[in-house]
């Protein structure tokens, strides 16, 4: 206070110690009173108690509790401003006498990480661990953290799974190491671990609930000597987010703002009307059926329905969040509250979501402190769209149907012809049914850490996720044209999901001499439980009346009848773990992990194992060779090995499960609803790492490059064997889950470059770069006794279309080499046809039940002169062979403008809605393509048309087969025509933001103001024909396929950071 | 006052760090039971044999299979559309023909079912449980076992034999087994339920006449695997005939007075069925009888007027089999235009038939059957896999053997007892020939027919493949219009053969493409099981 006080009388004293200094000891030298503010970079905050520091004299102030500072000092000498939590900085005195200093928080720079239950400095880790901050995640103005992380990290691969707002992510760190398990990695968000999720299935996402504005940073751990530590469940990585905390120093409260809107990013080139009957008109001439009237003369007609412009639209999108955060040396607080807002550019698909979090840490006494970290989020999502497959309806309806009809009434498909399938209105079904999930969650911990000694503390962790959810659902009843009338029919359904933690831990550390040694001790048990019950009725007497029990009470079904899902269960995991880390001189690190684990989902004989990872890192830069050399700041060389189990399987599969179905015999009785393994046990990856770590040049280049081989053995598959086995690996009415069982070795190995640099760094001009690169190969090395037949294999009209085998990655599509159309006699000698059961090929000839000009022909690859399974080989891997980012931030006086390109190369996505829209025989919509159906000709008019040697095609080198009435050829089976490459480099994201003056905010009470304009999804640059190549899967297996796929949208958004006064 | 307070945290700590009871990694599932503690009395075995009766693991075979390859491959039901539909009525049947792999996969998921039952039975029952009761649940399941493989050798011929699906875990891939061999699988199942299932029981369960039935249908079958020239192995034929007129004579079982009514709901499991498949109202996708769904004329008479999206129509070589007298049987299978069906849709008044469409299965809407969950994948007709009557053909078939004639006195009076209850006139001489024209009359759209040329295609290949050919030369293998006035059924007598011409090969499905992929040993020749 008297410090204050003098601060304060400080102007008119000081302007008379100048005075006389000026009039005294003029010539002695030119030292002045230097006055300035010291403020926070991030929120502009001044910085009370900053240390100003006149180099190399024993001369120093500090700042008073509006930041500001005065000190003597000459020209040329060097200030040097300090705050803890801060980076320093130094300033070299000039002519001027103010000097305004923005101080950027340590933070940001990352120089602490989480390594599991506790965080190290950077610079002692022997792990392979990437981070980044949370102003990093936010440029791209995500909706959930997790697609933001695209590009960012070195070594994760992330693919937008569904579009839909909220909608989910696959995530892989370092490639896929399970096939049936789950390839997630995990996530720990303030200590509370968020269950990996499967396949959340239409578009919901667990992790959408946590607002990305309150994300202080997420440290990604990869390799196996920083994921041990968390055991069994982190084989595929950890994800560790840290959340903001209150801080010592005034209240600091701040108000984020952004709204915006979204569209479509590219459409695909469906054929108007006046094309579609010019088709249409032209194949009725060669079936000989099916001329239309209406289509009579095309040039007539006119567009017709986009059903892509009555489907998307504009979607708007907004979002708030308010922050207040301080504390005194006892107690730190943060309370913040936000609220999103978006609608999908699909009509039907909208989120909402409300979130609070309170993070309080309390020093109680000098030996204990307690906090919390709480959220509470509330989820409102509208999923009719995902739900009902409007996009692919969508692109299946043809431009001759309304949308609505003149009447009022919905269109739809009227064609009374029995090869026109019914369609549904998707306008309609995104308008009228109601698919709303409700989801309230509530996760957060509560810890208490005690000093038991010096050196010794214990800390009690109680933490827990429990998630609440209903799903409301009503389809009303309608009539699309001449489809069946649909009853009205409702359901609701609700769940809850109860997780908890209880983790105690005792660290200890001491140093002895050169030797640095911390360690780390503790139990944890956790537990999960989940419930779910639903109802549905029938047969509404009023599509008003939407409460379930306004329907038909005979017409009542629960959750017993969709018994074969499992609505009521859960698993339990006991665990011990220690670590310790070894530091010899500041230069020689040592780290060892070991944990074990005890698991509900194995059966008693095969319940516990032992993970365990060791690491070591050398910091050469504090060598005495390299000690001295200035431009280089920093060097570590890192190494690792670690011995990782997984349990990625469901609950329960060691028995075979009985469930109650609905019988005629008996009421209910007991269906076996899986495949029991007795055996199965956890799958073991060990895993090596080795990395190099460096800094130049004053900090201006800094990399991270990472090579590391992983390899998977006992692999847990739930194994589609054969179908005569009774089992399936996927939904299959009738049939048993295919068991887990142990088989089969998948390596993955690559590597993963980080490299930041700061090209310019002018006064008013700054640009930094920032790239990552991740490189990593799979590869199946054994698949059991089976070997590399077994069947690991995903269909399409009914042939198999991607596989896993021996030798080659997970997943691989799979089927014939498309080489051309029938287009000339010749074409018939110099290709095999393919063959009837009996092995003999079909004959060549016009009429049904023979191979004729314009089939498709495909190439006979073993030579044995027919066309069959045989000839089918390996067509491309859904999994990129590299993920990039590049990411470059330019500042400019009072401008930012940062640009992020993400992008894939070497992955192939399965067209699947390419196959029906180019297939002349379709009898929905079609892809203008279409229109280059083979077309036959005659080489004398009058001759046969049923002659081999009289008939050729004019267009020969088409794709799209002629227009018979017969496809005895296969025409669609799977072949290279429908997987196409699915590289892409993406400009995820352009940001322009200008941080208005000070001395123009400090009039309206404001202390720092930052608004900002962002482009996401810009523009992609692909090859690929479809809407978007980022077809992410949680099912390896099945990866890559588009099949009328919620793209990701182009975003405009407009925003504002706002600190108060 | 402090040292106190952490030695007792510390204590507390230790407590928890100790550990959590041994329990705490034991998490059975709370909704499903599993198969180590569950059989415990008779009745938990009755209710695991009750799922085999019916339910998804039979769905697939129920609606893609008997009808599609039961009555369209065999030339009695015919598709103008519907592209793998259309495969199968006109013999183009390739290896991704999505009736086929689903009717593969279907079959297998009902012997999957049964060996589980039958091995939790044999392993895992509670001693407890009388032994007859023990035995009388396998030999339930023996039978279905059997019926799976029985219809997996008729439609592929060599197929693997599996009997414990968790070998599979380890070994996956199988070669096919010989035919004889599983038809003499079925066999032994067959034997074992004859001799463990009781007498009688509770309606719509198996019996003992239920397992000698179908043995003898299995042996009559089986007795012309390998043979030609029309001659059949005589001692199989006379395991047919015993087993047969064991049934015949001794059941105590007869005809269900009136064959129209045998199709209708309310008389699901008369005492003439002897094995029919015990479906549901309320069943979801999937696990319920939908074949009115798909393949009735109209879905005017549907539960909720939804389906009738693959109208299955029947052909002419059809509509030519019923004689002048044969009406009931007639208007019970096919309906002809202008047919009156006052029992479907009760509320509209009835139904009045517009064309021609298949009759049978189609039972009408949730209101006729007064069962208001009835829905559109959840017809509750218990169609019959097999019927007293197919035994008393059988039994006359078994009889006549390899002769041309007989007029051997139980041979005709069991076949006429079928053609009398459906009233048409007695027969004195059954040949051949009378005999497979009974058969696809008495059993059209029950998938009896394809069953049967095989068999005929066994010792009579020549004559199988000319009888299916002749279906198109004489126009046959087509649709047909009929008018309600002059009574007359008009075909297209100039249209091209609709199908390819059949070969011996036509008699057998090919293996699904995927399955080949899956385990190429499916390609090797097969290999004896015995």
């Amino acid at each position: 206070m008297n410090q204050t006080i003098s601060i304060r009388k400080l102007p008119v004293f000081l302007w008379l110690v100048v005075s006389i200094v000026l009039l005294h000891l003029d010539g002695y030298a030119q030292e002045r009173q230097i006055t300035g503010k010291i403020v926070s970079n991030e929120d502009s905050a001044p910085l009370s108690g900053a240390t100003i520091q006149v180099k190399m004299k024993n001369k120093s102030t500090s700042a008073n509790e509006n930041g500001q500072f005065s000190i003597r000092a000459n020209k040329g000498d060097v200030l040097i401003f300090r705050m803890i939590g801060f980076k320093q900085q130094e300033i070299t005195i000039g002519d001027g006498s103010v000097v305004n200093v923005r101080l950027k928080a340590d933070r940001t720079d990352l120089d602490e990480v989480v390594i599991g239950y506790a965080k190290a400095p950077r610079k002692d880790i022997t792990g392979s661990i990437s981070s980044i901050t949370g102003d990093d995640l936010r440029q791209t103005q995500p909706t959930t953290f997790d697609q933001a992380l695209q590009g960012k990290v070195a070594g994760v691969v992330v693919q937008q799974v569904s579009g839909q707002p909220g909608g989910g992510v696959s995530i892989q760190i370092r490639g896929v190491s399970s096939i049936s398990g789950s390839n997630s990695p995990l996530f720990v968000i303030d200590g509370v671990i968020i269950p990996p999720v499967n396949d959340p299935g239409s578009g919901s996402n667990p992790l959408n609930a946590i607002n990305p504005a309150e994300i202080e940073s997420i440290d990604v751990l990869k390799d196996a000597s920083a994921t041990a530590i968390y055991g069994s469940q982190a084989t595929n990585g950890v994800v560790v987010i840290t959340t903001k905390r209150g801080k010592i120093g005034a209240p600091s409260i701040s108000y984020d703002f952004y709204t915006g809107f979204q569209e479509i990013p590219s459409r695909l080139p469906t054929v108007d009307l006046q094309q579609l009957a010019t088709f249409i008109n032209a194949r009725a001439a060669v079936w000989g059926f099916d001329s239309r009237p209406e289509f009579a003369n095309p040039q007539y007609l006119g567009k017709g329905t986009d059903w892509q412009d009555a489907l998307f639209r504009k979607a708007p999108m907004t979002s708030h969040t308010m922050t207040i955060r301080g504390g005194d040396p006892r107690t730190q607080y943060l309370l913040s509250a936000s609220y999103f807002n978006q609608d999908g550019i699909a009509l039907g698909s909208d989120f909402k979501r409300y979130s609070v979090r309170l993070n309080l840490d309390n020093q109680t006494t000098n030996w204990l402190k307690i906090g919390t970290s709480l959220q509470l989020a509330h989820v409102d999502e509208n999923v009719a769209a995902t739900g009902n497959n409007v996009i692919s309806t969508a692109l299946n309806n043809t431009p001759d149907i309304a949308v609505t009809n003149s009447d009022g009434s919905w269109g739809a498909v009227t064609n009374t012809s029995g090869w026109v399938q019914p369609s549904a209105n998707p306008v309609a079904l995104a308008t009228i049914i109601k698919d709303l999930r409700k989801r309230n969650q509530i996760f957060g911990n509560v810890y208490a850490e005690i000093q038991l000694a010096k050196g010794l503390s214990l800390r009690n962790e109680l933490s827990g996720n429990f998630d609440f959810n209903t799903e409301d659902h009503f389809s009303p009843s309608y009539t699309f044209g001449k489809g069946t009338p649909s009853q009205s029919n409702g359901s609701s359904e609700a769940s809850e999901n109860f997780y908890t933690v209880i983790r105690n831990f005792l660290t200890y550390n001491h140093s002895f001499r050169k030797l640095k040694f911390d360690a780390l001790a503790g139990h944890e048990a956790q537990e999960s439980t989940f419930h779910k019950v639903s109802a549905g009725r029938r047969n509404f007497p009023s599509n008003n009346v939407q409460a379930i029990d306004g329907g038909d009470p005979t017409t009542a079904t629960n959750g017993g009848d969709n018994s074969l899902s499992n609505p009521k269960g859960g698993s339990a995991q006991e665990s011990y773990f220690g670590r310790i880390n070894f530091s010899w001189d500041d230069k020689y690190l040592l780290t060892g992990n070991i944990r074990n684990d005890g698991s509900s989902k194995f059966p008693t004989n095969n319940r516990w194992v032992t993970t365990y990872s060791g690491g070591f890192a050398w910091k050469i830069k504090n060598e005495a060779f390299l000690k001295d050399i200035g431009s280089i700041n920093d060097l570590k060389l890192r190494l690792g090995y670690g011995l990782t189990n997984n349990q990625g399987i469901q609950d329960n599969t060691f028995v075979t499960q009985l469930t109650s179905v609905s019988n005629g015999l008996s009421g209910t009785a007991q269906f076996q609803s899986n495949l029991a393994n007795p055996n199965v046990t956890w799958e073991k990856t060990d895993y090596y790492n080795a990395g190099i770590d460096g800094s130049f040049f004053n900090n201006r280049l800094s990399f991270s490059f990472d090579v590391y081989d992983r390899q998977t053995d006992g692999l847990l598959l739930k194994v589609p064997l054969p179908l005569y086995s009774g089992t399936s690996a996927g939904y299959s009415p009738g049939s048993m889950t295919a068991p887990y069982v142990n088989v089969g070795k998948v390596s993955n190995k690559g590597f993963d470059f980080q490299i930041s640099s700061t090209n310019i760094n002018a006064k008013n001009f700054s640009w930094k770069t920032s790239v990552t690169v991740s490189r990593n190969v799979n590869k199946v090395i054994y698949l059991g006794s089976g070997g590399d037949q077994a069947n690991l294999s995903t269909s399409f009209n009914n042939d198999i279309i991607q596989t896993t085998v021996v030798g080659q990655p997970i997943g691989q599509f799979y089927g014939y080499v498309f080489d051309g159309v029938y287009a000339t006699p010749n074409d018939f000698q110099t290709h095999a046809r393919p063959v009837n059961s009996a092995g003999t090929p079909y004959p060549i000839s016009s009429s049904g039940g023979g191979i004729w000009y314009g089939d498709r022909m495909f190439k006979d690859l073993n030579g044995d002169g027919i066309i069959d399974s045989k000839d089918k080989t390996f067509l491309g891997s859904p999994i990129p062979k590299f993920q990039f980012g590049v990411n470059n931030t330019f500042n400019y006086k009072n401008f930012d403008l940062n640009v992020f390109f993400s992008g894939s190369y070497g992955n192939k996505v399965f067209n699947q809605l390419a196959v029906s829209q180019t297939d002349p025989q379709n009898n929905t919509s079609y892809f203008t393509s279409i229109l280059n159906y083979a077309r036959l000709a005659l080489v004398n008019p009058n001759g046969a048309a049923s002659d081999v040697n009289n008939v050729y095609v004019t267009n020969p080198n088409t794709t799209v087969v002629g227009l018979r009435n017969d496809n005895t050829n296969g025409n669609n089976r799977p072949n290279n025509l429908f997987i196409e490459d699915g590289s892409f480099i993406r400009c995820k994201n352009i940001t322009l933001g200008y941080r208005v003056p000070e001395d123009f905010l400090s009039k309206i009470h404001i202390r720092s103001l930052r608004v900002y304009a962002n482009v996401s999804n810009a523009f992609i640059i692909t090859k690929y024909k479809g809407m978007d190549p980022e077809v992410g899967s949680w099912n390896p297996l099945q990866a890559g396929w588009d099949g009328g796929y919620y793209a990701q949208p182009r975003v405009f958004t407009f925003g504002a950071n706002i600190t108060l006064k | 006052m402090k040292s106190i307070n952490k030695i007792i945290i510390i204590l507390l700590c230790a407590a928890a760090i100790a550990g959590c009871k041994k329990s705490f990694l034991d998490r059975p599932s709370n909704s499903q039971i599993s198969s180590n503690n569950f059989y415990k009395t008779t009745s938990d075995l009755r209710l695991a044999t009750a799922s085999l009766y019916a339910g998804a693991q039979w769905w697939r075979w129920n609606k893609s299979a008997m009808l599609p390859i039961g009555d369209v491959l065999a030339g009695t039901g015919s598709f103008g559309y519907s592209q793998d539909l259309v495969q199968l009525f006109t013999r183009t049947i390739t290896a991704q023909n999505s009736y086929v792999s689903e009717t593969w996969i279907g079959l297998y998921n009902i012997v999957a079912q049964c060996n589980t039952v039958i091995n939790a039975i044999q392993q895992q029952a509670d001693p407890s449980i009388p032994l007859t009761d023990r035995n009388a649940a396998v030999a339930e399941a023996k039978f279905i076992r059997a019926v799976a493989y029985y219809h997996l050798a008729v439609y592929w011929g060599a197929v693997p034999i599996i009997e414990d699906n968790s070998k599979l875990i380890d070994n996956p891939l199988l070669n096919r087994n010989i035919i004889r061999d599983v038809y003499k699988f079925a066999t032994k199942d067959l034997t074992y339920a004859a001799q463990h299932l009781p007498k009688t029981d509770e309606k719509g369960r198996l019996t003992t006449w239920s397992a000698q039935g179908m043995l003898g249908k299995v042996y009559l079958t089986m007795a012309g695997v390998g043979k030609s020239g029309g001659v059949r192995d005589q001692a199989l034929l006379d395991s047919a005939k015993k087993y047969a007129g064991n049934v015949c004579k001794n059941s105590g079982l007869s005809l269900f007075p009136s064959y129209y009514d045998l199709f209708k709901a309310q008389n699901n499991d008369s005492p003439e069925a002897l094995f029919a498949l015990q479906w549901t109202a309320g069943a979801s996708y999937g696990t319920g009888n939908d074949l009115q769904t798909w393949y009735a004329p109209t879905s005017e008479v549907l539960p909720q007027k939804n389906g009738g999206w693959q109208s299955l129509a029947p052909t002419y070589d059809l509509y030519r089999m019923y004689s002048a007298k044969d009406t009931v049987r007639r208007k019970a299978t096919i309906m002809l235009n202008g047919d009156y069906y006052p029992e479907l849709n009760q509320a509209g008044g009835g139904y009045k038939a517009t064309g021609t469409g298949m009759k049978k299965h189609i039972i009408g809407n949730e209101k006729d059957n007064n069962s208001p969950t009835m829905g559109q994948w959840s017809s509750i007709e218990h169609n019959a896999v097999l019927r007293l009557a197919d035994v008393y053909l059988v039994y006359a078939e078994a009889i006549l053997g390899n002769n041309s004639t007989t007029s051997d006195a139980d041979a005709l009076l069991y076949f006429n007892k079928v053609r009398t209850r459906a009233g048409v006139d007695p027969v004195t001489v059954i040949t051949p020939n009378l005999l497979r024209v009974e058969r696809r009359v008495e059993f059209a759209y029950e998938g009896q027919y394809w069953i049967d040329l095989v068999r005929y295609s066994y010792y009579d290949p020549t004559n199988a493949v000319k009888l299916l050919n002749d279906q198109d030369a004489t126009h046959g293998r087509i649709g047909f219009s009929y008018d309600p006035i002059t009574k007359i059924a008009t075909r297209d007598t100039t249209a091209l053969p609709s199908a390819l011409p059949a070969t011996l090969s036509s008699f057998t499905l090919p293996i699904p493409a995927s399955e080949m992929t899956s385990d190429p040993k499916l390609a090797e020749p097969p290999v004896p099981y015995y």
